[in-house]
């Protein structure tokens, strides 16, 4: 247990900031009017996190975790859930552990009180592409209102899509369909499936992950995915249990409106999430189609030939190394530096690590 | 108010992006996260204080410094950091301080 030191006193202390935090935005929380279940989510999307940033070695979100039905996706078995749940339409707040947990997906549970969802999207698959690849990595929350709106939540980890509809009875469901194989990375496909509650048309959204085309039409949606399936759009039911193969099916059928996301070429970074709008779609990819793409992989050789220190050879861990911390004394003589530092997280490849005192020695 | 250092790091980047997606799907204000955000701030700064005990050293070459606004900001490389139960090596590592003496 001689690495267990520092292994064993930041979680704790993590944790105990996460209660001290929760606790005193308790009483804000409730001042502006906003719910304490909201509050609730908000700690078990910040632990999540924490757990998946593999900083720490969390543990108290588990529990969390059941809360939220965190599943593995695998088309099968989303199919049947999928087919489950909109057969209910009350989706009772179970965990359903399929296989390893790999990947994660999210659906949302929701209480047949007024009780929006919120899933939570999944760092985790971000930081796996990241760590693996540049593939497109999306994270889909949703929020289903009982009212019937819907809030649709996009994010990839490069690419962003996003589609925002509100919808008029309209039970929402997503999954997340990461489909990360051991040693490799697929692009996650992200499925929303609007089922529209019985009697009503309403138009359906559909959400698609990857950085693929998503086909998007006033009745159906469609995700044209490179590696992924997409869901066939179906009117209105259906698309609950619309296929969703991990194979890509170029279904088109018409497109008026077409959204194309393109995640593998995308440069930026997991920071350039998109933001909820309303959206318009044509402008939409005519600008990201000319601007930000050609744009950013222009000027990407360029820049890198203009840097000249070694800085690729620090990216093996993914992580810039940082300390945050307070400084007592900064001594310096000659070329030879000491640093007298106090109260610091240390961020060191790739794990978290904290001190109240520490002392260094450098040379300029 | 305390300082707003600690929210670059994993637990307070992990807090902004949940704000920030309960801020999307509007569930709360931005006026709330900022508060949230203080509160955090407040905690951090408090927990660290009281609730560590354990010391660090380090060694390394200084790359590069900076002095402004009161904060230093090094960048060191080929480090090894000491503690007392391990050994932790890194090649390139950036501080970030602010004054420890005083919040101004």
């Amino acid at each position: 247990m001689a690495n267990s030191a520092n292994t064993n006193t930041v979680p704790k202390l993590y944790r105990s900031v996460i209660e001290d935090v929760i606790n005193d935005v308790r009483d804000i929380f409730l001042d502006d009017g906003v719910d304490e279940q909201v509050l609730m989510e908000l700690k078990t999307l910040w632990e999540n996190k924490l757990m998946q940033s593999r900083a720490v070695d969390g543990f108290h979100s588990e529990e969390q975790q059941l809360l939220l039905q965190v599943q593995q996706q695998h088309q099968p078995q989303q199919q049947q859930h999928h087919h489950h749940h909109h057969h209910q339409q009350a989706q009772p707040q179970q965990t359903v552990p399929q296989q390893a947990q790999t990947q994660q997906v999210l659906i949302p549970a929701s209480q047949q009180a007024a009780a929006p969802q919120v899933i939570v999207p999944d760092s985790k698959l971000i930081q796996h592409m990241n760590a693996s690849n540049m593939s497109a990595a999306a994270t889909a929350a949703t929020l289903a209102l009982p009212a019937g709106q819907l809030l649709q939540v996009v994010r990839a980890a490069n690419g962003a899509q996003y589609i925002f509809q509100p919808q008029q009875s309209v039970v929402l469901q997503q999954q997340v369909i990461p489909q990360m194989q051991p040693g490799g990375v697929q692009a996650p496909v992200i499925q929303q499936v609007l089922a529209p509650l019985p009697g009503g048309i309403s138009p359906q959204t559909g959400v698609i992950i990857q950085p693929q085309q998503i086909l998007f039409t006033g009745n159906k949606t469609q995700v044209i995915p490179t590696t992924v399936a997409a869901p066939t759009p179906a009117q209105a039911q259906i698309t609950a249990t619309g296929q969703q193969q991990p194979q890509a099916q170029p279904a088109q059928q018409q497109a008026p409106l077409v959204l194309q996301v393109d995640g593998t070429g995308d440069t930026s970074s997991e920071e350039d999430e998109d933001e909820e709008e309303d959206y318009d779609d044509d402008e939409e990819e005519d600008k990201e189609k000319d601007g930000a793409e050609d744009g950013q992989v222009e000027e990407e050789p360029l820049n890198s030939e203009d840097d000249v220190s070694d800085e690729e050879g620090q990216e093996l861990f993914d992580t810039e190394n940082v300390v945050v911390c307070q400084y007592d004394k900064i001594h310096r003589s000659k070329n030879k530096w000491k640093f007298h530092l106090k109260d610091g997280i240390m961020n060191l490849n790739g794990r978290d690590y904290i001190f109240s005192k520490a002392i260094g020695d450098a040379e300029w | 108010m305390a300082y707003q250092l600690y929210r670059n790091t994993t637990l307070g980047n992990s807090l902004q992006e949940s704000l920030d997606e309960l801020i999307q799907s509007q569930q709360i204000t931005p006026q709330l996260a900022l508060q949230v955000l203080l509160q955090f701030d407040k905690a951090i700064n408090s927990a660290l204080a009281q609730r560590v005990r354990n010391r660090v050293n380090f060694r390394g070459s200084l790359n590069t410094y900076r002095f402004c606004d009161n904060v230093w900001t090094f960048v060191l490389n080929d480090v090894e950091f000491r503690e007392v139960t391990e050994l932790i090596k890194v090649d390139k590592v950036k501080i970030v301080a602010c004054d420890g003496k005083r919040f101004f």
